[in-house]
Formats: structure tokens, sequence, C-alpha cells
């Protein structure tokens, strides 16, 4: 194979002339030496020979003895260039010796010389040359003008942005920025220690002091119970000293329990969501603001022999009525408590109700199958005997229908009595309520297999009318709307309103409750509640839905009855639990502000008998005093 | 235990001890202090026997230590302490006891008779001994209220208030012991359930009527010539029913109602003066010339002491607390300014100081049921009660 050829080299010229003649050996120039290892000559000559390289046979041993034996072979370098050995010289190896010690190479030059100052500092009063200053030097430039004029407008037209400024704060990288938290690495945040061991305590001391040694019988006990019911998994024991311990027997089977723990220790933490309890109860006023309303108790109507059913209030706040299991109405005189009247009537009484009509004095009273008027001639004289006008005043129509119940005027010993009008019903009657104009009045016969359960009767005509034609479930008991022309039926689990003058069902309102007990109409009309013997008391909104607006559950059994008051935001329920709850229920103008309900008082005095404990309450027309009937023969009055 | 300077002084000469002060522990109490005093006593005249003493500091009374009182009235400890002390009142026992058939609804004494309104529709005169002397039977229904008018020598003439809706005027003759009904006054729409005579024009009498709320009126009557009497004026402007009347003086007219206002009137011109509102309902006012101040009585157990002529109507100069019932009656006492009684539903009747406005001097709770109404004499007090229909009179 041919022998590479000399590759140009820039610096090869001037390379060549530098060492042309000094070292004619090379004339290979500035290649690697490499390429001529396996070559016994190092470039040609002149004449085209080869120039062959000094014969080296030296291999590693020679080295060796050379190095050892060779005085000089400390100062022997090996030219590449011409792969052969040269000794340097004294003159040399002092130059070599001077550049490592960072010495000038020349030993002549004096570094330290006296320097010789040619252009002095100082203004000499003769000038170097006396040239006139250039124009130009104390004049500004235009072209430094044209120049910056061109940046200047380079910025406003925002060509040239200024430079941003450095950020100065140190920008880290961060390493977690993108991590996800489910994975492994996420969870070593979340790390929750495994429980610790309890600390060994004077029991398990291999001497224990002797209160923590057990006695026979309490070792019996430990024998007897279970391991899950020890106190201590193991009995302590007194040894005399530590030598005399013998292995401990249980090593295996507390190692496995430990790892148990471990293992099965829930290794979650919680997220426990930090409420304070106060801040779940919604924000209502304080009792005391919203009086006034009911807290003690005033007086005590005693008279009756057996459990008040049912109790009424005469709508001028003198006089009270009360009906009970003992066959006697009696009248009352509210702000004493006298017993001023007492009828016998001939069954156990339902329901009393006092004609809301301040001009009328009647008191319908129902028991058995019976609806009865009486004229309790109580009150101004003028008022008693213009009712009894009323009622005598009726004449019989010309032709004579067929009426579901009949009509009977009392007379003679009956009348005296205060008895004035008997509507005998084909049904055993619940209830008796009237109609706000005191002329109407609704009762009730409860009958799951007929349409014959609610019957509307006007007084001053003495006609009778069935308003349904089908049975909608077992009615409980009924109600006028205040205002409207509204009639409240409520069965067992709905109250439906139905529209008098239209004769239609308007509204029918699902109370959740397994059995309705009893149902008390706002005088506003717009709101209703309903007690139930599932111990709820729901409050409806007519405008806002047929569900209940609020469901009360303040009563631990059942109710019997509630009521509104006429003036006042209160509403009272009574229950079997012997007590009475009296709660501000405002309702407010603004159709788009919801009724306010706090229940502000209980009122606690009734006994309770044969696990009945309050039978009814109604509230004092005018003040905010509310009346309650009860099993234990007494009507209370709290006020 | 620090020591008073303190100096005893009373209005009572009978018990009057020296002018020099004296060092007290200042610890001590009503029963200490009065041992004082009886040591006190005994030492200047050797016949005195022991009697409890009551103590006013400042023209309050102690009850408590006397230290504490003075903290809770500010009074400092350095000066020397003007103590006054008065005979106690002892809760008195009763004396006579008279049986109605039923409920006694009202009671008025004059010095020589009682006269007693009942729920048994008559109305009865008593001797001060307890003795019935007279049955005024006459009313178609429950007598509310019982009034004296007037008294020239044996011939009284007295009023009698009923459910029915009139009043009765009487004339007995005590010496005879005859009754005459001389007029009857109709008017009223409800029942008639207190009245009020003015004191000084003994010819002219007043009634007032509790009546449905719904038709609010009052109405005041005054004797014409003739069987029955039509009322002379009529004030209206209550709107429930008015439950207490009277008279402040010849012109003025006060009334309290269950609308919880009490009003006060001008008896010529029928107009409303003032109007003092209250926040519960009233049950009866009594009026005091002494102290020119009203006395109410209320439904919630406080008895409140009002000034009548205060323009602003609404001053509660002082409440007393104490009654656990709705108060039924109040009474001031007619010759002492300070004190009166006042009887509650809770049985019982108390004995009150308005320098000692804490608690009653003392309880009668001789009653077994409610307490209707109460009435003083001269240094006597009668009250009156309800169901079993006792009087007792001290």
């Amino acid at each position: 194979p041919l022998p590479p050829l000399p590759r140009p080299h820039p610096a090869k010229g001037i390379h060549k002339c530098r060492k042309m003649g000094q070292d004619i050996r090379n004339t290979v120039g500035n290649v690697p030496m490499e390429w001529y290892q396996d070559y016994p000559h190092i470039g040609y000559n002149l004449d085209g020979k080869k120039i062959f390289k000094p014969i080296r046979n030296k291999d590693e041993l020679d080295e060796f003895l050379d190095k050892m034996e060779n005085p000089d072979y400390w100062r022997t370098v090996h030219d590449k260039m011409t792969a052969s050995d040269i000794r340097l010289t004294d003159e040399q190896v002092d130059l070599v010796h001077r550049l490592q010690k960072g010495q000038f190479g020349d030993v002549n030059f004096n570094e330290y010389e006296p320097s010789v100052d040619f252009f002095t500092n100082e203004v000499m009063i003769h000038p170097v040359t006396n040239r006139p200053q250039d124009k130009r030097s104390f004049i500004p430039s235009l072209i430094e003008k044209e120049k910056v004029s061109k940046l200047v407008h380079a910025i406003k037209m925002g060509w040239i942005k200024p430079r941003k400024p450095k950020e100065t704060t140190p920008q880290y990288y961060d390493l977690w920025a993108k991590e996800d938290p489910n994975a492994i690495l996420g969870r070593h945040k979340m790390h929750v220690p495994a429980p610790k061991m309890r600390l060994p305590g004077h029991e398990e001391s291999y001497n224990p002091p002797p209160e923590y040694l057990l006695t026979e019988e309490e070792r019996l006990v430990w024998e007897q119970q279970d391991a899950e019911d020890r106190k201590l998994p193991f009995l302590p024991q007194k040894h005399s000293c530590l030598r005399a311990v013998p292995a401990f027997s249980r090593f295996i089977h507390e190692r496995f329990e430990r790892c148990l723990d471990l293992y099965l220790c829930p290794r979650q933490r919680k997220m426990r969501v930090n409420v304070n309890p106060e801040d779940l109860i919604p924000k209502l006023p304080k009792p005391k603001d919203l009086q006034p309303f009911p807290t003690t108790m005033s007086l005590v109507y005693r008279g009756h022999t057996s459990l008040v059913r049912c109790i009424s209030a005469s709508p001028t706040g003198q006089w009270l009525v009360s009906g009970s299991d003992d066959f006697t109405v009696r009248f009352w005189e509210v702000n004493t408590g006298r017993c001023m009247k007492t009828l016998e009537v001939g069954g156990a009484v339902k329901s009393v109700a006092w004609n809301p009509n301040p001009a009328v004095c009647l008191v319908a009273v129902c028991f058995e199958h019976t609806v009865l008027l009486l004229n309790p001639s109580l009150g101004d004289r003028l008022v008693v005997s213009s009712t009894d006008q009323l009622i005598t005043a009726y004449e019989p129509p010309e032709e004579d229908k067929e009426q579901a119940v009949t009509w009977a005027l009392s007379e003679g010993l009956e009348h005296n009595k205060g008895h004035r009008l008997t509507l005998t019903h084909p049904k055993a009657v619940k209830q008796v309520v009237w109609h706000g104009k005191g002329d109407y009045l609704s009762s009730v016969m409860p009958d799951n297999s007929s349409n014959l359960q609610v019957l509307i009767h006007q007084v001053s005509k003495r006609r009778t009318q069935n308003p349904f034609r089908k049975n909608k479930g077992l009615v409980q008991c009924v109600s006028f709307h205040p205002l409207r022309p509204y009639f409240f039926v409520a069965t067992q689990r709905y109250v439906r309103v139905y529209n008098l003058i239209k004769q239609e069902l308007t509204k029918k309102l699902m109370t959740n409750c397994k059995w309705i007990s009893s149902m008390a109409i706002h005088p506003g009309g717009d709101n209703l509640i309903c007690g139930s013997y599932d111990c709820r008391l729901a409050w409806f909104d007519l405008d806002l839905s047929t569900k209940p607006y609020k469901m009360l559950r303040h009563h631990k059994k059942a109710l019997r009855g509630v009521a509104y008051h006429r003036n006042y935001p209160l509403f009272a329920s009574g229950a079997d639990d012997g007590s009475v709850i009296v709660c501000h229920g405002m309702v407010y103008n603004d159709l788009l502000q919801n009724p306010l309900i706090v229940p502000v008082k209980v009122l606690k005095g009734h006994q309770i008998t044969h696990d009945l404990g309050v039978l009814d309450v109604t509230f004092h027309p005018t003040q905010p005093w509310v009346f309650s009937s009860g099993a234990d023969t007494t009507i209370r009055l709290f006020t | 235990m620090s020591q008073l300077q303190t100096r005893f002084f009373t209005d009572n000469k009978k018990y009057s001890v020296d002018d020099v002060p004296f060092s007290i522990p200042a610890a001590s109490e009503v029963q200490e202090l009065s041992n004082v005093i009886n040591k006190l006593l005994e030492a200047k005249n050797g016949s005195h026997s022991q009697i409890e003493f009551d103590f006013l500091v400042r023209g309050q009374f102690l009850r408590t230590s006397l230290s504490n009182h003075m903290e809770a009235e500010g009074i400092s400890t350095e000066d020397v302490v003007e103590i006054e002390y008065v005979e106690r009142f002892t809760a008195p026992q009763p004396e006579e006891c008279m049986m109605h058939d039923d409920w006694i609804s009202s009671v008025e004494a004059d010095s020589e008779w009682i006269l007693t309104g009942s729920y048994d529709k008559t109305a009865r005169i008593w001797s001060l001994e307890g003795k019935a002397v007279m049955t005024v039977a006459g009313h178609t229904d429950v007598v509310k209220d019982v009034a004296w008018v007037r008294r020239d020598g044996l011939t009284s003439l007295l009023l009698t208030a009923s459910l029915d809706q009139t009043i009765l005027l009487w004339e007995w003759n005590s010496e005879r012991n005859k009754l005459k009904a001389r007029h009857c006054c109709r008017g009223h729409a409800g029942s008639v359930d207190t009245i009020a005579t003015d004191p000084t024009l003994a010819t002219e009498e007043e009634e007032e009527v509790e009546e449905p709320p719904s038709r609010p009126r009052k109405k005041q009557k005054t004797e014409q010539l003739g069987l029955t009497r039509t009322p002379l004026m009529t004030l209206s402007g209550h709107n429930e029913a008015v439950s207490s009347v009277l008279w402040l003086d010849s012109e003025e007219i006060c009334s309290a109602s269950w609308d919880h206002t009490i009003r006060l009137w001008d008896a010529e011109t029928g107009s409303v003066k003032t109007t003092l509102t209250g926040s519960k309902v009233f049950n009866h006012i009594s009026y005091s010339p002494l102290c020119r101040r009203l006395a109410s009585g209320s439904t919630d157990r406080h008895v409140r002491l009002w000034d009548p002529r205060s323009k602003d109507g609404s001053l509660v100069l002082l409440s007393l607390t104490s009654h656990s019932g709705w108060v039924t009656a109040v009474k001031w006492a007619p010759s002492h300014e300070h004190q009166l009684v006042s009887g509650s539903l809770d049985n019982l009747v108390k004995l009150w100081d308005t320098r000692s406005c804490k608690t009653p001097l003392y309880d009668v709770s001789a009653h077994e049921d409610k307490v209707l109404c109460v009435d003083w004499t001269d240094s006597r007090v009668r009250h009156h009660l309800y169901s079993p229909g006792e009087t007792t009179h001290i």
C-alpha cells in the first residue's frame, strides 16, 4: 500500500519557512506521526528518496535499562517529528526550569527596569503640537444626533422594546409540581405512623411490687375470662432475680399479634371536616325577644270528674266552655276559675265550639249522635235575648225536603237549661266546628264505608247539606277557611282543600304522617298546622307547596290538639306526654319570606292519666294565654 | 371582723334609746341589732319585754348583713351610720273567719261594718266581730263588687255591682237592721266588675264594667232621682275589659284594663288625660293620697308602682316581686304612706313596704285558695278569699 500523501495544512507554508533552515529531517509537515507508525521512513527528501527513521529497536526493557543507566536520561526528550531522541543542552534545561517557574525565557531581560515616562501627564506650557482644536470636538455630532433620533423614533413606534427587567428571584425547579398524589410517592406524604407499642409497666417487671401481683381469686377470675375480656394479657409473675426468669413463652404469639396490629391498622387518614357544631344550628331569634307568650301556669279549672276532651273560649275571652267524659258541659269564668254553669248532657262530650260571632251567644256541643246548640246565657243580656230571637224567628219552608239530620227545637225544662236546637245525626258525631261568620257549622261522623261523613248545617235556615258524594277515606277533622270559601277536610293521611263555591278540590296536602289527629288554620288563611298521632306536627304553607314546609318533632307522644292564636304569632300543640309546646310562628305579608317558626316554651302541668296527657289546647282570643284540657280532669290556663 | 360606728334613733318615744354612737360588728344582721336594742331598753327600763325590731338605713330596710347592705347601697363605712328602727310587723293571725256559702268576690270595710259580695248572688254586711248582720239579696247573678257610699248616723248607703249588668243602691238602717233598695243603675252591656265611689261627693257614684273586648266601653253613672238610673257619662277608649276603676280625686278617674293600659280620665269632660302602658294585663289598681302613687297588680306576678302625674306615661317607679301567681288585688294602707297589701292567686297575702322592694314585710298564708280581694281598715288588714269563702280579719 502506498503511504498516505502529505496533506496540505494551512500553517504548512509558514511552518516550513520557519523550520526550513533549522530542521530538514522532517519533510512531512505537521501531520500526526501515527500515520507513519508502521513505516520505516518519514517523508521524502528532495531527491525523492525515503528519509528513514533512525533505527529504533528499544523495547520496554531497554527503555528501563536506559533509564537506570543513562545519566542523561532525565534531559533526553523524544522528538516525535523526527522520531529521534534529543539530549537537551544545559542552556535548554535552564530555559525549561525558568519557564516552569514562570520567569522570562531570556536571562538578560530585566523585568524591573525603571519605566520611562514618554508622555507626561503634566500639562506642559509648550504642547507637543500646536494644532488648533477641531470644530467637531466642540459641536454636537450630527451623525450621533441622527443615530439617536432614529433610536428614539424606533422606541416610540415600539420597534425597540426596552430591556426586560432581570428577574432577581432565584428560580428553582419544583420537583414535585406534577406529581400525582395517588402515586406511590404521594402516599408518603399521607404517612400514618404505625401505632406504638405500649411501654411496659410495673406488672411486666420480673419482680413487680406486690400490689401488682394477682391474688388467688383474681387469678381464678383471670383464667375463666375470655382472652378478649382480660385486662392484662398475661399473669404478672415474681422472680427473685433476673437469672431465674425463664424464656418468654408467649414470644411468637406476641410478635404475631404485633404484626396483626400493624397489618390491620387502618392506615388511612380520615379527612375530618372541621365544622363548628354551633354553625349547623340555624340562626333563630332568642325566645326572650319573641315575647309575649305563655310561660307559667296561672289557673287551674277544677270540677270535672272525668277527662276533659274539648275546650273552647268565647269570642270575648271572658268565658270558657269545656266538655268532658263525665257527660257534662261546664262554663267557666276565665279570670277567676269559677265554674259558672254545669249542664248535663246524655253522653260523653266529644267536641264543643263557641260561636265565633260575638253578636251570637251559642255553643255547639256534640255527644253520641247529637249536636246540641246551647245558649249559655252568659255575657250581655241583649246578645243572649237576640240569639234566642234568632232561633225562634225561623219559619219552616213551604215544601219539606228530606234532610240527613233532624232538627228539633227544645222546649220546657230543656229550654230553661239552655238547650236550643238538637240535631240528631244518623251516626256518632266526633267533631263540630263553626264557620267564622257563625251561621254555618260542620259536623264530622267518621265512617270508612259511606260518603255521609261530613255535614254542613245552616242554623238560621235549619238546613243540612252533605257536600261530598264520594268517600275519600276516614275523615278525622274538618275546618272552615277563616276568610275565603274554602273547606279543609283531614283524612288519615291527607288534607284536602275544597272550594265551596266552585265545588271542586283545589289542593291535596300530603302530610307524611301516619294518622292525623288535629288541624288548625292560621287566621291569615295561608298556613295550616296538622298534629298527628305519630308525634309530629306539620306546618303547611299553602302558597308554597303541598308538602309540609316544616315538620316539628318536639313531642314524645301522640299529639292531640293544635291551635293558632288569633292575633299573636303563636301556635300551640298538646300531646299525650302531658306537655303543651308553644311555638312562635310568624307569617309575613311578604310572599317571598318563609314563615319563621321558633319553639319558645314547653308548658308542663298536666298529669298523665291512663297514658293520656293533654287532650285539647286553645288560645285566649285576645291575650297571649293558652288553655289546655287534660285527662287529669283539669283545665289549665298558662299565661 | 370590722366594727361600724352606728347611731340608733326612732320616732316611737316608747322605744327611744340614748343618742350615743355604738360600735357594732359589720357582719351583724337584723336579729343581732334587734337584740342590741332590746338590751339597751332593758338596761333603761327593767320591765321591758322582748320586741322584734326592723331597721332602716337611709330609708331602706335592712335585709342582709349590715356590711353587705352598705356595700350594695354605696354607703361609706367610715362615718357614723344612722340607723332608724321600728317595731317589726309580725305576720298576723286570722282573728275571725266569716263563712260564706260560696266564693267571695269583693270586700269593703269601714270603721264598723264589713261589706262582702259573693258568688251566691248576695252581698252581706258583717260586724267587726264577724257576725253576719244582714244579707243583701236582690241581684239575679253573681255580685262582683261592693262599695260603701255614705253613712250618716245609722243610715248607710251601699252599692252592689253584679254580673247581671246592674248596680243596685241600697239604703240600710243599722239600728233597725232594715234594708231598702233605692235605685237600680242600668247601662252596661256586660257584667259590672268593679265600682268606685267618690270619697268627697257622697251623692255621686261610679261604676265600671268588665265586658267583651269587642265593645270597649267604660261607664260612669251619677245618681239621679227615680228608680232606674242611666249613665251620666260613658268613658270609652279601652280595647278590652276594664278590670279596675277608682277616683283619684273629685275631678280625676283612673281605670285599669286588660288591654295593658291604665288611663286617667277627666271626670268633667270624659276625655283621656294620661295613658300609662304596661306589658301585661292589669288586674287591680289602688291609689294612695298620702304618697300619690298608683299600685297595680298584674298577671305577670309583679306589683308595680306608678306615678300618675308623669307625662311620659310609662314610668314604673318600683316593682315588687315575690308572688308566684297573678296579683289579683292591691291596696294601699289608709294611714301609712309606705305600706301596701297585695293578694294573689298563689293563696298568699303580702304586706309590702316600699322601702323594702325585694321582700315583703310578711306573708299571710292562712288562705287555702285563691285570694280575690283585700282591704284595710285603720291599722288593720282585712283580706278576703275565694273558694272556701273565708274572710279573715286581723
